[in-house]
């Protein structure tokens, strides 16, 4: 990494984050900040800002997940934080690396599963919500691009009598080699989608992908549009998990598929002990070591333990009107695959 | 009806999710029960402490330009060192200064046009020049905060180490290339003690070429070391309030020679 770039990323970081985290003390509950400014802004408000989790620390909501941006005016001027949007823009970049130093590349044990439980058809659409660096949409890809390519292979053989060149124009004349299916990769933050551009480009993905930069909670897309909705560690990260869940009922086609892949509760108390050891003290060191950036991978191991259980959330997802609902939990119950179908 | 009556019950209930017992949810690693104690304060375990300190010793190792890394190592590392550098500044008059009032480096506190218009050969003249020459990375507040010392006042006198390094530069007339950062480290090394400057004065060299290391072991470290030891704690300057100082007398004052040879970059 040359001089000047990581000086450059290291003091947008810091920058970013003493933002952040000035946003977050203005109405934080840290015991240090003088309580009279925190009670003076409360009183200040009309309506009692509705709380919810940002890790182990109470923000309003509008702190968790109000979209601001880095060409706003002063920070100081500014009341809402952008706390998860900016959690992410700093972790793009080593996402993918962090997640393998994580989870020691069980993760894509973890994807591959969830792409082996969706078994798509030809001619699925697919819907990727906080898909950002593309890991699920990829693998999707791939299966539906070698299961095309089985069926080919399938129909030439059936055929008899087929004469080389015969067989030469049937590949040749190949438009879609996905047998109709596509994938829509959504994300609310730009630079994850950014980093999953990249990825697309340097691994040669070019057909049936589409980003589209968008809210979980409020989707840019029409009413049952998509055969299969998956979101792969994305959920806990929304402010309200229940309109992500009603936004995913109201996009699949009747038929549709709800698949979930998220941090879930440990069954078995061994490995919790041994797990939380691990989240608490192992993961902000590497996310300090690598990323150079602790605060982020210390609010991806509370937001873990915030979520709710697989039986909660499986509630929560029949709450949103999905049938069927079933979830498996991998790796000790450390992820949970919740299905659901829209009947 | 049970699907109907659920929503409800759940309202009633309040949030899913928020009402784990609070017996059941880890704290966060707080191994000395207080919570931070200035702003950036991070508190860590002995553990995380351990961990951050080989995986930074690491890393600094594999990429150099991760300045961050440096940082972690000695605030992770220093904790004794730092005691013993405080209860040192507290002995001397102007060091005791220093530890009550504060002074910070940075943009916010530096006038620099002031220090443009000191005479040639002043401190902070050299010192602008200095920062010049060397293309530092204007604004010092990239500097990134202390996070891991678990003192406020030993927090401080590491980032008042830390922002005195490139005074040191000056002083020593040495440029921020590899060589001429080893040699002030070996000189930090003898002055301060801190395991992290101890680190990187024999592990730096790893990445020099045979002839450099021949000039660096021959002259430069000796040379860096007997200056080390012969000058008083760095430490203990008010930079701040000499900056209208010759740089040659505060040279003679603190015992600091020329440089056996001259290193490239600092004129």
């Amino acid at each position: 990494m040359a001089a000047p770039g990581s000086c450059a990323l290291w003091s947008y970081c810091g920058r970013g984050w003493s933002r952040a985290m000035r946003g977050c003390q203005l109405l934080g509950l840290r015991s240090s900040w003088p309580g009279d400014l925190l009670s003076a802004r409360l009183l200040s408000q009309e309506k009692r800002a509705a709380e919810t989790h940002f890790g182990f620390e109470t923000v309003s909501e509008e702190e968790k997940g109000g979209k601001g941006s880095s060409d706003s005016p002063a920070p100081t001027t500014r009341v809402a934080g952008i706390t998860v949007y900016q959690v992410f823009e700093s972790v793009a970049k080593k996402y993918d690396v962090m997640n393998d130093m994580m989870s020691l590349g069980i993760h894509r044990v973890w994807k591959d599963l969830l792409l082996w439980k969706m078994h798509p058809l030809p001619g699925t659409q697919l819907l990727d919500v906080a898909g950002g660096t593309g890991d699920i949409a990829f693998r999707f890809l791939n299966y539906v691009q070698s299961q095309h390519q089985r069926k080919q292979k399938r129909q030439l053989r059936a055929q008899q009598n087929l004469s080389w060149e015969e067989i030469a124009k049937e590949y040749q004349n190949e438009e879609d080699s996905l047998g109709g299916s596509r994938v829509v990769v959504c994300d609310i933050n730009k630079e994850m989608l950014k980093v999953g551009k990249q990825k697309a480009l340097a691994q040669g993905y070019r057909a049936g992908l589409a980003w589209v930069l968008g809210d979980a909670e409020e989707l840019p897309f029409d009413d049952d549009k998509f055969d299969i909705y998956t979101i792969a560690f994305g959920i806990r990260n929304v402010t309200h998990i229940d309109q992500a869940l009603q936004e995913a009922h109201r996009v699949l086609k009747p038929g549709g598929r709800f698949l979930c892949l998220e941090f879930s509760q440990v069954n078995n108390p061994l490995i919790s002990r041994l797990y939380d050891l691990y989240s608490f003290q192992v993961i902000p060191v590497l996310g300090e070591v690598i990323a150079g950036d602790w605060k982020s991978y210390q609010y991806l191991v509370e937001s873990i333990r915030r979520f709710p259980s697989q039986e909660e959330f499986k509630d929560m997802i029949e709450d949103a009107g999905f049938h069927k609902v079933t979830y498996e939990s991998l790796t000790s119950g450390i992820v949970a695959i919740h299905s659901g179908f829209k009947l | 009806m049970a699907t109907l009556l659920r929503p409800v019950l759940r309202r009633l209930c309040g949030l899913p999710g928020l009402q784990r017992p609070a017996a059941e949810m880890p704290l966060r690693a707080r191994s000395d029960g207080a919570g931070p104690l200035y702003s950036h304060h991070l508190p860590t375990s002995p553990l995380q402490k351990g961990l951050l300190a080989a995986g930074s010793a690491a890393m600094a190792l594999y990429n150099p330009y991760r300045h961050d890394m440096v940082a972690v190592l000695g605030e992770t590392t220093g904790h004794r060192t730092l005691k013993v550098l405080r209860d040192q500044m507290r002995r001397d008059p102007e060091g005791a200064q220093i530890l009550q009032e504060r002074p910070r480096i940075s943009t916010s506190t530096l006038d620099l046009g002031k220090l443009q218009s000191l005479p040639e050969g002043s401190l902070g003249r050299e010192y602008l020049r200095f920062l010049d020459v060397n293309g530092h990375c204007f604004p010092y507040d990239t500097r990134a905060p202390t996070r891991f010392v678990d003192d406020e006042e030993l927090a401080y006198v590491i980032q008042r180490y830390r922002e005195v390094h490139d005074m040191l530069h000056t002083l020593l007339g040495m440029p921020t290339n590899i060589l001429g950062e080893i040699v002030v480290k070996w000189f930090e090394a003898v002055q301060t003690g801190l395991p992290m400057c101890i680190l990187g004065a024999f592990f730096g060299p790893i990445r020099l070429g045979a002839q450099s290391l021949q000039v660096l072991v021959s002259e430069l470290i000796p040379w860096a070391v007997q200056n080390g030891r012969r000058a008083p704690c760095v430490l203990n300057l008010y930079y701040e309030r000499r900056w209208e100082q010759s740089l040659r007398a505060l040279r003679e004052e603190l015992g600091i020679t020329a440089p056996p040879m001259h290193v490239q970059g600092l004129a």
